[in-house]
């Protein structure tokens, strides 16, 4: 299957250079299409310190269909949805937006670039963006908070 | 101080007096005189308005029917019509249920006051029955209908509403064959009783409903709820999903119960709004007509290497490629499955059949879009001709570097300082924008 021999030069490319803070490997090795992302916090940001994980599924129709991304570790950020699917909302993943030449290292650093500047005008938890367009101390706060609870493996 | 137009209204009797005002500060000055009951509020009327017993009645009913209504709490019992009482002083409950006529449809709602007069029983809120008997009415028009497609039904259709709303009986005359023989013989005589208030029979277009519901419950049952309710469980849901039909206009099973029911009506409606925005496939035979051309030298990049975007497997020196009117080429297997979705470029979403013409704010030879932050990656962008295009070859050599520098990636994630933001965006802004000049063009 093309997708197939896409998906291991993609994950090969991304194990053997892998781009800044974001390591990457097969949630199961007999399955291509489940990836586990450990991303690190960004330094600069309330994430700094934080090793994050990310799922990453690729639809069968993949690259003809964006992948999906979400958090398996809690995060406080006003774009990832605030419960178990920690799901994040990414423009260039929706399906009108996707195109079959970006590359999973772009959507993986993109989504980690995500955690440096959230993007509190396309945001999926209201709440949390009001609070870092307006209260940007309490939101640091609280995501250095969540990320040394969730995030921080001692 | 009676022209200050302060009265007081008591839920539980509806009644309405002026506000005692020589009891200032004590408790009882809100009991209602005539049932003692302390469920009472406040109310404005000017104090030009005529007798108050009229004019607070329909101003706010004690109970609203619609609220907390729980058609399935009174499963396998008859429905009490009120229960609960306690005596005068202590925190008092009134249970009203009503069962349509039909006895499909049953809706309950409960009060809690602090205590009720017995008068209450005499002269129940007369709004309450005016709102079943419209109800009664519409349900019966609805399940009427509904009647003429499944033989079985409840009878007492053509009771006066009002005995109902005042009897309120239970299960014990939904299931009295004689009567419905005769209420039916009388319903297809036109003798139908309705409420001038309510809705009028109407045939046509109920009847595709019901018609839909059939299909509906012929195909699996999607909204089939089937927590411990049984046959009556399903009779009573058949004039909401009626009516859900009715307010959704047949919108597949949009009346839902859980969680996954919303679930699924959620992604539903997101995959129709995405199918929506996105681009439409192009036609086959628009993507057989696209120019194919043998790879050259030109279109490799400066190391001598160069790539399908979608596949991502090296193209050697004479492959044939498939080249899109703006100049990105790919393998035609490859393209054609994206095209087959989406009739633009995968690289720049540029219209595969709008040939040649410049989107605004696209830039031109003459005018091209100048990014003053974007990375200069153009001495290692492979240049993109084809021989469809060598007429203009210079000019697409540049607007196709204007695009590519304005589309181009960083592929090591320039510093993370770097914001979007940059004049020649303007026609995608937002984080579509952003992403476009981070990752548009990350191909190579």
């Amino acid at each position: 299957m093309g997708s197939q021999k896409r998906i291991a030069k993609e994950l090969s490319e991304l194990v053997e250079s892998p781009p800044d803070g974001i390591t990457v490997e097969l949630a199961d090795e007999a399955n291509l299409y489940k990836w586990k992302v450990f991303m690190e916090g960004p330094e600069g940001s309330p994430y700094q310190d934080g090793k994050f994980l990310v799922n990453l599924t690729l639809p069968t129709e993949y690259p003809f269909k964006p992948p999906t991304v979400s958090f398996g570790t809690k995060i406080y950020h006003p774009n990832v949805t605030n419960d178990d699917k920690g799901s994040m909302c990414l423009g260039m993943l929706r399906a009108d937006e996707w195109k079959p030449s970006s590359k999973i290292a772009a959507v993986l650093q993109f989504a980690r670039q995500l955690l440096l500047e959230p993007m509190p005008d396309d945001a999926i938890e209201g709440r949390i963006a009001e609070q870092y367009k307006n209260d940007r101390k309490r939101y640091d706060e609280i995501a250095r908070e969540w990320t040394r609870k969730w995030a921080v493996s001692e | 101080m009676a022209d200050n137009g302060d009265r007081v209204f008591c839920h539980a009797c509806g009644g309405v007096w002026l506000l005692d005002t020589r009891e200032d500060g004590s408790d009882n000055s809100q009991k209602c005189p005539h049932c003692e009951s302390d469920f009472t509020e406040i109310i404005e009327i000017p104090p030009e308005s005529p007798e108050p017993e009229r004019e607070a009645e329909p101003q706010s009913p004690p109970v609203n029917p619609w609220a907390d209504h729980n058609p399935w709490a009174q499963e396998g019992s008859i429905p009490p019509r009120t229960s609960g009482w306690m005596e005068s002083g202590s925190p008092g409950y009134s249970h009203r249920s009503y069962q349509s006529p039909d006895g499909r449809f049953t809706f309950s709602s409960t009060t809690i006051g602090s205590s009720y007069p017995s008068r209450h029983d005499a002269q129940p809120n007369p709004v309450l029955p005016l709102m079943m008997q419209s109800l009664g009415t519409l349900f019966q028009g609805l399940s009427g209908t509904y009647d003429n497609h499944q033989t079985q039904r409840g009878p007492g259709m053509g009771m006066p509403p009002h005995a109902h709303a005042a009897g309120m009986r239970g299960s014990d005359v939904m299931h009295d064959p004689f009567q419905a023989q005769e209420e039916r013989a009388r319903r297809h005589d036109g003798h139908y009783p309705h409420d001038p208030n309510g809705p009028q029979q109407i045939t046509a277009p109920l009847q595709s409903l019901a018609d839909l519901l059939d299909a509906l419950q012929a195909n699996g049952g999607t909204q089939r709820n089937t927590a411990g309710r049984g046959a009556q469980g399903m009779a009573l849901q058949n004039p909401f999903a009626l009516l859900s039909a009715l307010m959704n206009m047949g919108h597949n099973g949009d009346a839902v119960y859980s969680q996954e029911e919303l679930d699924r009506v959620i992604s539903q409606l997101i995959d129709h709004t995405q199918q929506d925005t996105a681009p439409p496939p192009a036609s086959d035979s628009d993507i057989d007509s696209l120019p194919k051309k043998k790879m050259t030298r030109e279109m490799m990049g400066s190391d001598g290497k160069a790539e399908c975007s979608i596949c991502m497997d090296s193209v050697e020196l004479g492959t044939e490629v498939t080249v899109l009117p703006c100049t990105h080429w790919f393998h035609f297997d490859c393209i054609k499955a994206w095209l087959s979705q989406h009739n633009t470029c995968p690289h720049c979403r540029r219209s595969i059949n709008a040939t040649g013409v410049t989107s605004p704010g696209e830039g031109t030879s003459e005018n091209p879009v100048v990014i003053p932050d974007s990375p200069d990656s153009s001495p290692q962008r492979r240049r993109r001709r084809s021989s469809p295009f060598t007429s203009q070859s210079i000019r697409s050599a540049r607007s196709s570097r204007s695009r590519s520098s304005r589309t181009s990636p960083t592929p090591e994630m320039g510093e993370p300082g770097t914001r979007r933001g940059s004049g020649g965006e303007s026609s995608r802004g937002g984080i579509t924008g952003w992403v476009w000049s981070r990752f548009g063009g990350s191909s190579s």
